[in-house]
């Protein structure tokens, strides 16, 4: 096991390298030039001026030489500064990502405790109102696009019935309570600040049901096939033959059988709401790690880019990891196999 | 004294609502209240709530500034040596000082500062804190020390008085010392934030970080936190020499949709809406509760055309130039992308600034004439036309999206037989097309970072006449340097008025759209002043109604 866990490690971080080269090969290919991407009309023409901005961000140096810096960098942890903020890379993640990670686990949370429940309920009554109900929710969710249903939630809910808060985490006069982890529910019972912990909760529930959207579909769907599946099988029929009752036969015998490939997609899903959130944030002006990534794709910041690319491929592959992991819980033969 | 900036927290913040006449039973049963909480409905009239894009803000160090929105923030916290009002941008005012003039050997500009003067910090604002900003910008040679490029140094000749010494006397200082980026600063409580201002500031200076988070400045109201991509939080200076300052705090809010802000405005979560776009102006016309606030911008959207003949011949031929000139439907374009809330200057010079009005446009600016321009085509040996790709950025700007300002273009141009072949792609590769000089024709930006026409004509001869392949002959460069020089306004706009004329005449710039931006104020603040001057709008001003 020990083996196993090592060489899938090593895999991992190999395939985390790999994912960098190829964005680094990429973002290469374009003719912008990062120099301009930055600076003011009168400094971009100054040559003197131009050299020195190179020389001080590596601009100037061979293409070969530059990743090579980056993975130096990476060995020690560093990711260098980025060429738009001005700042360490490292430093705007902490600032970005802990509104980014707060929104996807809340809509992931959101999606899993409507999404299960919902497709089990649709497969047990099969072609009932409320597998129709399932269905058209499940349609909705993965068909919207996420922009349209963001500002037709903001219009309905703050703009028209005014129940919901607006844009952004907290209310523009709202005193931020003290930063410790960033994440701002957290920061909020950490500060015994009740009131902002009341409206950071109200400002998220238009964004992360937004969010939520796509995935709620499609767990439903999925829960509700691999339940299908799972009903129809003879340990179902047996099971029914012995006189359990039916909720210990759905709950306690389809169940466990069918979450296979729900927690398979489930971890891809959360995956994908924490490196795509790029519209959901721009709409409700979240300050997460989404704007700051499309930000820095249009300005050419390779350093930015470069240590998104790295966290975005090993958070995928870190979730992989954990799901295969999960399956030794839910299906022990996979371990054996 | 202390050195410390006044800051507020929720607990000074309530306390100070309680002085303010509040009961404190009335602040029990806002703690308690759900959202949004009463105590938050409370804050609201006393704080300033803009909604903004601020997501291109880096920094809050005005000897770094090169960003578009923080410029507001700057000008509310800093002040200059001398400034702008709101809608003249010819005149200069007093700010920090009260009179100058250029010494009598022509070398310096002598300024007399206002004297008693305080910092938000307590501090004095001294003859020495002006030689050490200016110095400073010089020193940490980043992009604002391009602009004062030409300044030796300051030199200070008493308490009151410091000379700003020029090391060519020709090219223009005073419009440029009122950009942000020249703020005067509280050199004593910097000194203890790692600044300097000395020759190896470029290196040695490490106060830009905590200038990102505070100020260190007399004006209005006091910088007290940034959160980047969320909001800049300022609160009122204490010590401001000036009229006391409307409201107790300020929160620039990051709204980069500006749907997002409409609604935010509509419901009163914000008071200022800065970014929406002409079709949202139209839907809050007449709304009770909202004014629509029009301000002429010093910006433009403008078509270069370059005469390389390498990359296309019929356009190194200056009749078909003035044919695309001839053939554009100039009105048209203003009416239908941008609801008609714009002007456009004669050429590169933006109306509102010393020789370029409306009426100059009138005179001396191209007008749409199709037959004058088959008349061109013919005589450039094209009578059929000819085909050239446009170029322009795959986004919006001021609410125009260049893709429409595109398909307008190719429509007007197709009625002499022009045929443009519309080509686009992103802003960052555009512009690295474009500075190298690898484009035929472009639709971009262009915005200044001082209100000095020698900035706008200085760059379409030198380095934008470079990306033209346009080699402006000797009495061209040489008129932009007399009227630069010249300091007679009268004189200056008479040059400058000819100096458009021969810029139409080369017809490789087409100024098309100079956007009147609309700000959406409610009406519960009075007093709010929009500028074009670069920092978009003085709060210094602004109060509850």
């Amino acid at each position: 096991m020990l083996r196993y866990l090592i060489s899938r490690v090593a895999t991992a971080f190999a395939m985390v390298l790999l994912a960098t080269l190829v964005i680094f090969l990429i973002a290469n290919t374009v003719p912008g030039d990062p120099a301009l991407a930055q600076l003011g009309d009168l400094a971009a023409s100054n040559p003197e001026f131009v050299k020195a901005f190179r020389a001080k961000w590596g601009l100037d140096l061979p293409i070969w030489h530059r990743y090579l810096i980056f993975l130096e960098g990476l060995a020690h942890g560093d990711f260098g500064i980025s060429i738009a903020s001005q700042r360490p890379v490292l430093d705007d993640i902490r600032d970005f990502a802990p509104a980014t990670i707060e929104l996807a686990t809340i809509s992931f949370i959101l999606s899993i405790l409507i999404g299960i429940p919902l497709g089990i309920l649709a497969a047990v009554r099969r072609d009932s109102w409320i597998d129709h109900v399932a269905r058209f929710v499940s349609l909705i969710g993965v068909s919207a696009p996420t922009f349209w249903l963001a500002f037709i939630m903001l219009a309905l809910f703050y703009g028209m019935m005014e129940i919901a808060p607006g844009p952004g985490r907290v209310d523009p006069i709202a005193f931020l309570p003290p930063r410790v982890t960033g994440l701002l529910l957290i920061d909020c019972v950490l500060a015994k600040d009740w009131e902002t912990l009341n409206d950071a909760l109200a400002h998220l529930v238009l964004p992360a049901t937004v969010l939520a959207a796509a995935t709620l579909g499609l767990i439903t769907r999925t829960t509700r096939a691999a339940m299908l599946e799972s009903l129809s099988q003879d340990y179902v029929r047996v099971a029914r033959a012995k006189g359990l009752v039916e909720p210990h036969i759905v709950l306690g015998h389809a169940l466990p059988n069918a979450l296979i490939p729900v927690v398979t997609l489930g971890g891809l899903a959360y995956a994908n709401l924490l490196t795509g959130a790029v519209m959901t944030e721009t709409v409700f002006s979240w300050p997460g790690l989404g704007r700051y990534t499309f930000r820095s794709a249009v300005s050419v910041d390779f350093p930015a880019i470069m240590a998104i690319t790295f966290i975005v491929a090993a958070v995928y592959i870190a979730i992989n990891f954990l799901v295969d992991l999960s399956y030794a819980v839910l299906d022990p033969r996979a371990v054996k196999r | 004294m202390t050195n410390r900036i006044p800051s507020i927290d929720r607990r000074g913040f309530l306390g100070g609502l309680g002085a303010a006449g509040l009961g404190a039973g009335a602040l029990g049963a806002a703690g308690l209240s759900a959202f949004p909480g009463a105590a938050l409905a409370q804050g609201r009239r006393n704080a300033l709530l803009i909604g903004l894009d601020i997501g291109d803000s880096i920094t809050f160090d005005p000897a770094r500034l090169a960003q578009y929105s923080s410029p507001m923030t700057l000008k509310a916290v800093y002040d200059t040596l001398i400034t702008m009002a709101p809608g003249d941008y010819i005149n200069l005012k007093p700010n920090l000082a009260t009179s100058w003039e250029y010494r009598a050997d022509g070398k310096a500009v002598r300024f007399k500062l206002r004297q008693g003067l305080k910092f938000a910090s307590g501090n004095p604002v001294r003859a020495e804190d002006v030689k050490w900003s200016i110095e400073r910008v010089i020193n940490l040679k980043d992009q604002p020390a391009q602009y004062i490029a030409h300044v030796q140094g300051v030199d200070i000749v008493g308490a009151d008085t410091v000379d700003v010494v020029l090391k060519d006397p020709t090219q223009p200082i005073l419009t440029i010392l009122a950009a942000p980026s020249f703020a005067i600063m509280d050199s004593k409580l910097l000194a203890t934030q790692g600044a300097t201002a000395a020759a190896d500031a470029k290196d040695a200076d490490k106060a830009t970080t905590w200038l990102n988070g505070n100020s260190a400045g007399s004006g209005p109201y006091s910088l007290t936190a940034w959160e980047r991509n969320q909001q800049i939080q300022m609160v009122r200076n204490a010590n401001y020499w000036g009229e006391k300052p409307g409201f107790e705090r300020v929160v620039i809010r990051h709204m980069s949709e500006s749907a997002a802000q409409l609604l935010a405005l509509k419901r009163g979560d914000i008071d200022v809406a800065f970014n929406l776009i002409p079709e949202q102006i139209a839907t809050i016309k007449g709304d009770p509760q909202i004014d629509l606030i029009g301000t002429a911008s010093l910006d433009y959207i403008y078509m270069a055309v370059s005469e390389n003949a390498e990359a296309n011949p019929a356009l190194n031929k200056k009749q078909n130039r003035h044919a695309i000139g001839c053939a554009m439907d100039y009105d048209g374009i203003i009416n239908s992308l941008i609801g008609g809330s714009a002007v456009r200057p004669a050429n590169f010079l933006p109306v509102g600034v010393n020789g370029a009005t409306a009426e100059t446009t009138k005179e001396i600016g191209f007008k749409q004439d199709l037959d004058r321009a088959k008349k061109l085509l013919a005589e450039a040996g094209n009578p059929d036309g000819f085909a050239f790709e446009l170029t322009y950025s795959n986004n919006a700007i001021a609410g125009v999206s260049y893709q429409n300002l595109a398909q307008k273009l190719q429509a007007d141009l197709a009625r002499v037989g022009i045929k443009a072949n519309l080509n686009p792609i992103d802003q960052v590769n555009l512009r690295t097309l474009y500075n190298q000089g690898k484009l035929q024709a472009v639709l971009t930006f262009w915005n200044p970072p001082a209100v000095e026409n020698q900035l706008w004509a200085s760059a379409t001869v030198n380095r934008v006449a470079k990306r033209v392949h346009w080699t402006p002959p000797a009495d061209m460069m040489k008129l932009v340097d007399d009227a630069s020089a010249e300091r007679d306004l009268g004189k200056a706009a008479a040059l400058w008025r000819t100096y458009q004329q021969r810029m139409v005449d080369a017809a490789h710039l087409f100024v098309l759209i100079q956007p009147v931006y609309q700000i959406a104020v409610r009406k519960t603040v009075t007093g709010f002043k929009p500028t074009a001057a670069g920092w978009m709008a003085e709060l210094g001003g602004a109060k509850p109604a």
